[in-house]
């Protein structure tokens, strides 16, 4: 396989005594869409903010020289005191004329000379995509991009991220609650809670009849949703421990 | 006649150039959510001058170098346990009661430990708006010469830095300038006062601004407009020029709210009028 883009080796972050990641290594490789899921306090946005340098962790992160990463956070705080038009914001990141290509793309064009804050929540991240996407990046980081989208503009934005994946050959790194999406557009799912708990080729698990059967029963946990192989078994007390005979 | 007096004369120079640094800068202020680190930077200053005094050093130079560190260590400061906030209000007072306590000390300062908390800004000396005139024009120029990267560290927040655009060497030389202006500022209207001169024109400034740009102008303008305004204040009721200065850029601040209010609602009720015609 071809060098990754990036590679984040045993990745630990603490808050105080308490583990949020423990030696977690992941890599994301050109045109790979690599999808991480699971529950809420599980690590996700932290195991983000810890491979593009936001959180303090211990661990080792290799960039490829000169990787132009496109990140979308999870949160993005605007500030009414700040007036800013959508095309200001833009400005500041990416050329005109590329910032008005991806604005079309994600489908908010007349949201243009519109304040910042003036933005629908589905507007602003269409508005993030944009963003990220303009700068053409060897790296997309999305942090649950489809905050406030709504369930058809969702599918549409995933088509075009694997889209934009396709056309300039970036990877992509997703953090993403719709499993649905995740296993239509995922090359590689990473389940994360504190630590991996397993990785699964995404293409697999979609033939499998067993993944339909499975998502009808959305009650089920989102981390039995789709097949993998455990590397390791699950004590009570929740640590990872060695797999049973493999 | 009023326009004939030296030391007014010095005095709106040195608090409108002042006021008009803080402006822009003070808009970076307000977006980033930053006033109360500024405060904090403030009382600090007012330490690194009682410092200063100690040692045998120039005043500003304590000011504007106990003020530069504290701005920087306090910004990188706070983690899972200890929020920033936290730790930032602490250590800001204890600055503020030390230097306080420090300057009290000192017989030959004690009278003008109000000026220190309130400003001076009647008793500057040709030297001292020689300084602040350097100073001010020095944080706006940088500022101007850093306005991209510092706007995008301060609307793209995460994003930026996460990209290698934030950059740790805009996000120092923010606190410097932040620092140099609160220091240069406490002759002014003193380290109790000044963060007003960095929060007020800005927020009086944003009802009228529809850009980034427009508001760091606009602010400037309202920062320089509160010097004269409130000396004319102080000349005329004999009152403190410091606090006048700062409930001047107060009324500029609320004079721009109601006028942008009606300004609304005039244009609200034409345009309905319109829709009904």
């Amino acid at each position: 396989m071809n060098d990754p883009l990036i590679a984040a080796d045993r990745l630990s972050v603490y808050a105080g005594d308490t583990h949020i990641l423990d030696r977690v290594s992941l890599a994301v490789h050109p045109r790979e869409i690599v999808t991480l899921i699971g529950p809420n306090g599980s690590g996700k946005t932290t195991l983000l903010k810890a491979i593009l340098g936001l959180v303090p962790a211990k661990g080792e992160v290799k960039r490829r020289p000169g990787l132009k990463i496109g990140y979308v956070p999870q949160q993005f705080d605007r500030d009414t005191s700040l007036p800013i038009t959508v095309a200001g914001f833009l400005a500041l990141f990416a050329p005109a004329k590329a910032a008005d290509t991806a604005l079309a793309r994600v489908g908010i064009s007349q949201a243009k000379n519109r304040q910042l804050g003036a933005l629908s929540g589905g507007e602003l991240a269409r508005m993030l995509l944009a963003r990220a996407i303009a700068g053409r990046p060897d790296l997309l980081v999305l942090d649950e991009p489809m905050a406030g989208v709504d369930v058809t503009g969702e599918a549409a934005l995933y088509h075009l991220i694997a889209e934009i994946r396709d056309e300039i050959g970036c990877g992509v790194l997703l953090v993403s609650h719709d499993l649905h999406v995740v296993m239509a557009q995922a090359d590689r799912v990473v389940c994360l809670n504190r630590h991996i708990c397993c990785e699964g080729d995404a293409h697999a698990v979609v033939r499998d009849p067993a993944f339909l059967q499975l998502f009808g029963a959305r009650a089920a946990s989102e981390l039995a949703l789709y097949a993998h192989h455990h590397d390791h078994a699950h004590p009570p007390s929740g640590e990872a421990g060695p797999a049973p005979n493999g | 006649m009023i326009f004939m007096d030296d030391f007014l004369w010095r005095a709106a120079l040195g608090a409108a150039l002042l006021g008009a640094a803080a402006g822009p800068i003070g808009c970076f202020v307000l977006w980033r959510r930053m006033a109360y680190l500024g405060e904090s930077v403030a009382h600090m200053g007012l330490l690194g001058a009682g410092l200063g005094l100690l040692i045998g050093i120039n005043v500003l130079v304590g000011t504007a170098a106990l003020a530069i560190v504290a701005a920087l260590v306090m910004a990188r400061a706070g983690d899972r346990t200890i929020p920033a906030g936290t730790f930032v209000g602490i250590v800001g007072h204890m600055g503020l009661a030390l230097g306080f306590i420090l300057l009290a000390t000192m017989e030959n300062v004690r009278a003008d430990l109000l000026g220190y908390l309130f400003g001076d800004v009647l008793a500057l000396s040709a030297s001292d708006v020689t300084a602040i005139a350097a100073a001010s024009l020095g944080v706006l120029a940088v500022t101007a010469l850093l306005w991209r990267p510092l706007l995008r560290a301060a609307v793209g927040g995460d994003i930026a830095a996460a990209e290698g655009k934030g950059g740790r060497l805009v996000q120092t030389a923010f606190l410097v300038l932040v620092a140099l202006l609160v220091a240069f500022g406490l002759k002014v209207v003193g380290a109790l006062l000044i963060v007003a001169l960095l929060i007020i024109p800005p927020a009086a400034a944003r009802p009228f601004a529809r850009t980034p740009e427009a508001m760091a102008v606009l602010a400037a303008i309202a920062g320089a407009l509160a010097a004269p305004l409130g000396l004319a204040a102080a000349y005329a009721t004999d009152a403190p020029a410091g606090p006048c200065i700062v409930l001047a850029a107060g009324a500029i601040f609320a004079a721009s709210v109601l006028g942008s209010r009606l300004w609304q609602t005039f244009a609200r009720s034409r345009r309905d009028s319109f829709d009904l015609s």
